[in-house]
């Protein structure tokens, strides 16, 4: 009888070892694989985030400067393409290929370090809280894990962006675009009106970061539920559909994702986005004529907080050249000279006087540098890592269906919510 | 025969056998995961989305079924006839099969939004005052997603149907023609039966992948399967809860083992009806 059990038992076994279910932890570990101490040299891989072929001879200076200060050292560069890179991450991970430096924002970082696969810099960087502005350092804290996993290396936030032609030809002063939400729908009624449906100016649905701005808690204090189906969250779901209801945002809002606004602002067809403080240069290359008649103002609320960062895989056999490589890219010169050739913001405190980040060329580009650089200082990350791809995708079909009145606004948010506490739990 | 069967066991045996098994746990793309028993099975069953995106694949399987049948039938009969310049119309039939569904779908969904080409044909003629939400309904949003497939699948199924019409003897078509049967009579006591089998074949090819479709209603939905994912097709679901660092692979196997279920179905009944006809 014994001998007949062990056939199949032996084949479960096998079955579920070969399934992903004996927590297999390629990369894991309670120490690191090498010593943080030592002299800096010998081979290490960088990996960063689409940076070819625009900032290729930015990103090679950093690296044969960094080889020069280091004689031995062998930097590998490794850039990934802009599409698909959280799954290059993933497959890197799962498989124990992590570089030994990688370019990681805080939600790509965060499974990774609940698998024990990332360094916590601050054990083995003393200084690291004198030189790293708070917010981008706390963006690598992870609830219920001690430490910090990442080097922040630069910053962005959020900006509004008007079309000032639409603006004047539909009876809007684009020297005084809205500052609220409440005075954004007065003025989209306006312009909706005078352009006879024509031309909106609303284009977005809400996302978790606006129910953040008007105070409502996304996640419990101690991250194990959701929590934002709250009245005020309703309220805020209410507005946008009365905005909705009354014709103010075309359809698309019911579709889109995430850029969307962006999109349908690049085409001409609405009249205000949000974007980096980039965000004119990024247009400047899809819609040439478009970008001299924009004009940038600050975001309505607190800002969003965008973080990316260098952490440091754990498994590293070269960790005193990954430390010193992942310092050297986020230095404060390096991270300055970055900056200069592209509007994003240098996340450690000796750059914060850099007149440069906080006076205008004359541009319109360059005051949508300033009001950037300026909303940094309260801009938050709104929206919590724990929030995954799955939820974010719930979260926005719930919120269409509220606009269109299929479901009330509260119900939406108690769907959403039963629906991310119960993927949050598995 | 050996790397046959090694292809077969790493491609198929065992991707089919981890999935049932993934289906038992709560496993993640990193970090593995636990047993859960039937956990997967019972959310599957409190699934709304899940019941959405069921009707959904059954309305489009039962919509393209007959269209997908028949249609590109008829088309291979008049396409077969040997006049002057019939391979242009057979090559303009053909067309949409070998353009990539991703770029077929995002010109479809250009031509369909409230600013697109039919919205702006139509308004200008004054037929509607209006645009049609062809992309943000639900159903308008499953039929276009239909209308998409049956375009682009009619000259595939040609070609197939082509094939089989260059079987059936030619002198079965001009007895029945002494015999005074008209171009319907003939379709229906020599064409049919001729062709029979490969109907069958054709119905089953449909009816599989318009259960599992995915591609148009993605796309025409940018993604997000229509206000309150209502428009979501089965594979749609697997792939939402499948993709990221946070992948819920137990579920989306679960959901795997339930199309495949559906699929299978399906596509058992109509060899029955086709054995019972023969």
């Amino acid at each position: 009888m014994r001998r007949r059990w062990t056939g199949p038992v032996l084949a479960t076994v096998m079955i579920a070892s070969g399934c992903g279910l004996g927590g297999a932890d390629p990369e894991g570990g309670a120490a690191p694989a090498a010593a943080a101490t030592g002299e800096v040299k010998g081979k290490v891989t960088l990996q960063t985030w689409a940076l070819k072929p625009k900032f290729t001879r930015y990103m090679e200076g950093v690296i044969g400067a960094f080889e020069k200060k280091y004689p031995g050292t062998d930097v590998e560069w490794l850039d990934q393409p802009a599409d698909a890179y959280s799954d290059k991450v993933l497959s890197q991970a799962a498989g124990g290929t992590l570089p030994d430096v990688v370019n990681l924002p805080p939600d790509f970082a965060r499974p990774l370090v609940k698998q024990d696969m990332l360094l916590d810099v601050a054990q083995v960087d003393a200084k690291l809280a004198d030189e790293y502005v708070a917010g981008g350092l706390d963006a690598y804290r992870f609830r219920g894990h001690q430490g910090t996993y990442g080097y922040p290396w630069y910053l962005n936030t959020d900006v509004n962006y008007w079309n000032s032609e639409l603006m004047t030809k539909y009876g809007l002063d684009p020297e005084k675009p809205p500052a609220s939400f409440d005075e954004l729908v007065e003025q989209a009624r306006i312009m909706k009106e005078k352009s006879g449906g024509k031309v909106l100016l609303m284009s977005r649905r809400p996302e978790l970061g606006d129910l953040k701005e008007a105070g409502v808690e996304i996640l419990s204090e101690d991250g194990t539920k959701f929590v934002f189906n709250t009245p005020e969250a309703a309220a805020v779901i209410d507005k946008y559909r009365a905005a909705f209801k009354e014709g103010l945002m075309p359809r698309d809002v019911l579709t889109d994702t995430y850029a969307g606004n962006a999109k349908l602002f690049n085409e001409g067809a609405v009249a205000w986005t949000t974007g980096g403080g980039n965000h004119i240069t990024s247009v400047a290359n899809e819609n040439p004529s478009l970008a001299p008649k924009i004009v940038a103002s600050p975001d309505f609320g607190v800002p969003p907080l965008y973080v990316q960062g260098l952490s440091v895989s754990k498994r590293t056999r070269n960790l005193p050249a990954a430390i010193a490589l992942a310092r050297w890219v986020t230095s404060p010169e390096n991270q300055s000279a970055f900056a200069h050739l592209v509007s994003v913001f240098p996340s450690t405190k000796a750059s914060a006087n850099d007149p440069f980040f906080s006076r205008s060329d004359g541009t319109n580009a360059g005051d949508a540098k300033v009001i950037a650089f300026t909303s940094l200082a309260k801009a938050e990350v709104l929206q919590p890592f724990e929030v995954t791809d799955a939820m974010s995708k719930f979260i926005r079909q719930q919120v269409s269906a509220a606009l269109t009145g299929e479901i009330s606004a509260k119900e939406a948010l108690d769907t959403a919510v039963a629906e991310c506490n119960k993927l949050l739990n598995q | 025969m050996a790397p046959a069967a090694l292809w077969l066991l790493v491609f198929n045996v065992w991707p089919s056998i981890n999935t049932i098994v993934l289906a038992f746990t709560n496993s993640r793309p990193l970090g593995g995961g636990r047993f859960t028993g039937l956990d997967n099975f019972a959310r599957v069953l409190s699934d709304a989305q899940l019941a959405d995106a069921l009707l959904n694949s059954i309305v489009f399987m039962l919509v393209c079924l007959p269209l997908l049948t028949i249609l590109p039938l008829l088309l291979a009969i008049l396409v077969e006839k040997k006049i002057p310049g019939i391979a242009f119309f057979r090559t303009a039939f053909y067309t949409p099969v070998v353009a990539s569904a991703v770029v077929v779908a995002l010109i479809w969904s250009w031509a369909l939004n409230d600013r697109g080409l039919v919205n702006g044909f139509a308004q200008w003629l004054g037929v509607i005052a209006e645009p049609i939400p062809f992309l943000t309904e639900r159903w308008l949003l499953v039929f276009s997603a239909i209308s998409l497939t049956v375009w682009k699948g009619l000259g595939y199924y040609m070609i197939i149907y082509l094939s089989a019409l260059g079987n059936v003897r030619r002198e079965l078509h001009e007895a029945a023609a002494v015999d005074g049967a008209g171009p319907v009579r003939r379709f229906r006591s020599v064409t049919i039966p001729g062709v029979r089998n490969t109907m069958l074949l054709v119905s089953v090819m449909v009816a599989v992948s318009a259960l599992r479709v995915f591609s148009e209603l993605f796309i025409l939905s940018n993604g997000t399967g229509g206000p309150g994912g209502r428009a979501q097709s089965v594979v749609m679901l697997i792939q939402m809860y499948s993709r990221g660092f946070y992948g819920h692979f137990g579920y989306a196997s679960a959901l795997s083992i339930v199309l495949f279920v559906i699929t299978v179905g399906p596509m058992l009944l109509l060899l029955r009806l086709n054995r019972k006809a023969a």
